[in-house]
């Protein structure tokens, strides 16, 4: 991996992570989660972040999210320098940038799929009439047509997990940050989230991060980010079967 | 998102409809219960709304409007003489049994007007003429009266008709309307001189004194100059009305009792909305998260939930206000119990109600507030 091409700031990092230090805690409860990191993902790249449990890599991803504040070092999201916002400025950067994807789908159980994927649209500003508009087409995209307005509690694991790429993609923002999204799917359910992901990273300008430590989709990444301890131990440009103790 | 908050909110039918009902509920109590005690309070006006006269003249023991402490007729004359005054007449008001037909005897509230001037006199008549009273033994009954005093005739009682009152007879001239009163009697109208005849006998009789101030001088000023001058005491007519309202709340426990009702209307609501209310934002807490990580602000989700907060509140209030209306037009056409709905009611539940979901909804926010966005990646 060549560094020297991707300068601090250049348009071609879709993130960049410079010695980022993050504890909770005080005292003898302090646990340092992030003990410096270094690490960045390319525009157009599914990029996974894979390590054993405890080891940090959902504190990463919610540093890069903007979803929570770190003690010291620099992120950089699209040239954006999140280390200098205000809380408030950090939260409107969320809404237009940033699609997230959770472990446990975490779509509203009382509204209809295209109520659910219409959200961050409507964050943003946008009427209800255009906000189900656009959400209807993306919900076509991942494969949901006529299901819009059912719950999502009536459609399967894998079909609730699309709603929620629908939903990660609607505002079409830069950035999407899944944690552990197939952990909650079955294998061949957990294939096909991650192909709709790698095909939706694929766009110019995009950037899809992925934290996992299913290794069963680890084939799906174009670089693996390997963490260890609150530090990036490797970065691996293509696949390679890793073995972790806790899987 | 509006629109999704109110689903969120109407979708959990359970805690949907315990808020609205708990908002209801206190509503209703608070309300309603104000309103039979206004309504009490207006009773206890009763004498003074039905025998209209700016100033009330009384032996000074009298504290309030259905007390008798009786005067000489002579004070009637030491009352006129004072310059301030520009009349004064006598009134006789006692409670009396009267017999109906079938020998069955009921309460009545005999008011003897003097026979000149007939001031005191009932404001509506239905049927017949006031002045008729002048009649020897004849009276004019009010509504309440031909009511209770039917019984056991085979059609109600009408002009010309005779019952007795304390074993004397009394012809009915005339029949009016009056205002309800703290004890619940029928008024009979009768001359002072043909009252004292119906009453029985004792050493002094008159009750009240009405009196007019003279030109160019104030109830009050007349009133001052009525005291000094007769050692009698002078009330404006709005005096009084307060003298005898200040006189319920301090010698009766029913104020205490009402109030105790009415605070536990408030302390229902206060409790069920407010616990309600936190617990339904405590279930939702999870996808406030993601809202907060998908960038909705605080002040957006401030908002919506302060929408879900005021629309219970505002559902409640209508259900309750509407229940109570309902409760007193039927209590209203039975009479009983007493109800008085002034507008002011109303308002103050409104601000009571509002002031409940303001609370309600401050303790989701404060929770909504404090919640960090990055909770959606922990299990
Ligand atoms: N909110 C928190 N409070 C205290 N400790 C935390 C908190 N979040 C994470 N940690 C700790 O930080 C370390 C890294 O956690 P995490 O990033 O969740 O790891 P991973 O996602 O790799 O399993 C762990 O030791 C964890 O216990
Ligand atoms: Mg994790």
């Amino acid at each position: 991996m060549d560094n020297q091409q991707h300068k601090i700031g250049s348009n071609e990092y879709a993130v960049q992570v410079h010695g980022v230090i993050k504890s909770f805690g005080s005292g003898d409860a302090k646990t340092v989660a992030l003990k410096g990191v270094d690490f960045d993902a390319r525009q157009g790249e599914l990029l996974m972040i894979v390590g054993p449990s405890g080891c940090g890599k959902t504190t990463l991803l919610s540093v890069i999210a903007g979803t929570l504040a770190f003690d010291a070092g620099k992120v950089n999201v699209f040239g954006n320098p999140l280390h200098a916002m205000s809380k408030s400025e950090t939260t409107l950067f969320r809404g237009k940038n940033i699609g997230f994807i959770f472990q446990q789908f975490n779509l509203i159980p009382t509204l209809s799929c295209v109520e659910n994927v219409s959200v961050p649209l409507l964050i943003n500003g946008a009427t209800r009439a255009a906000a189900e508009k656009k959400a209807t087409e993306v919900l076509e995209v991942v494969g949901l047509k006529g299901r819009e307005n059912e719950r999502p509690t009536n459609l399967s694991g894998g079909q609730q997990q699309r709603v929620a790429i629908a939903r990660s993609l609607v505002h079409e923002p830069r950035l999407i940050i899944c944690d552990e999204p197939t952990s909650a799917l079955d294998k061949d359910n957990g294939a096909k989230i991650m192909e709709l992901l790698r095909e939706i990273a694929r766009a110019p300008d995009r950037c899809v991060i992925v934290v996992s430590h299913d290794n069963r989709i680890y084939h799906f990444a174009d670089r693996m980010t390997e963490m260890e301890d609150g530090k990036v131990q490797r970065v691996h440009e293509t696949y390679k079967p890793v073995n972790f103790k806790d899987q | 998102m509006y629109h999704l908050a109110l689903k969120m909110l109407f979708s959990d039918r359970a805690k949907y409809i315990m808020l609205v009902s708990g908002l209801t509920f206190a509503t209703l109590l608070m309300t309603q219960q104000a309103a039979v005690f206004f309504g009490i309070l207006a009773w206890t006006n009763g004498n003074l709304k039905n025998m209209r006269a700016p100033i009330w003249v009384v032996d000074p023991k009298v504290e309030q409007a259905n007390e008798i402490k009786s005067m000489r007729d002579t004070d009637v004359g030491r009352v006129r003489s004072i310059k301030g005054v520009e009349w004064a007449v006598p009134m006789y008001w006692g409670i009396l049994q009267s017999r109906l037909s079938d020998g069955t005897f009921k309460a009545v509230q005999l008011v003897g007007l003097d026979s000149a001037t007939m001031i005191g006199r009932p404001g509506n008549m239905i049927a017949g003429r006031i002045e008729d009273i002048r009649v020897p033994n004849t009276v004019v009954i009010d509504d309440l009266a031909v009511e209770r005093l039917s019984k056991g005739r085979p059609k109600p009682i009408g002009i010309g008709d005779v019952f007795e009152i304390n074993d004397k007879e009394a012809r009915v001239a005339g029949i009016c309307k009056t205002e309800k009163s703290f004890f619940g009697y029928p008024y009979i109208f009768t001359t002072y001189d043909q009252a004292l005849q119906f009453a029985p006998k004792t050493r002094k009789m008159l009750s009240f004194i009405l009196a007019h101030p003279a030109k160019g001088m104030t109830a009050k000023q007349a009133c001052l100059e009525i005291e000094k001058e007769t050692g009698l005491k002078a009330y404006t007519e709005e005096e009084f009305g307060l003298a005898t309202i200040k006189w319920f709340f301090v010698n009766t426990g029913i104020p205490f009792s009402f109030f105790t009702t009415i605070l536990m209307g408030f302390i229902v609501g206060v409790a069920i909305a407010g616990q309600t209310f936190y617990s339904f934002v405590l279930e939702n807490l999870k996808h406030i998260g993601a809202l907060k990580a998908m960038g909705a602000s605080d002040w957006l989700l401030t908002r919506m939930v302060a929408l879900q907060a005021f629309t219970v509140g505002l559902l409640g209030y209508g259900i309750g206000l509407g229940l109570t209306i309902v409760f007193g037009l039927l209590v209203l056409r039975k009479g009983m119990p007493p109800f008085s709905l002034p507008w002011q009611l109303p308002a103050v539940t409104f601000v009571i109600i509002m002031f409940i979901c303001t609370f309600a909804a401050l303790l989701g926010i404060a929770k909504v507030r404090k919640l960090e966005p990055a909770i959606v990646f922990r299990g």
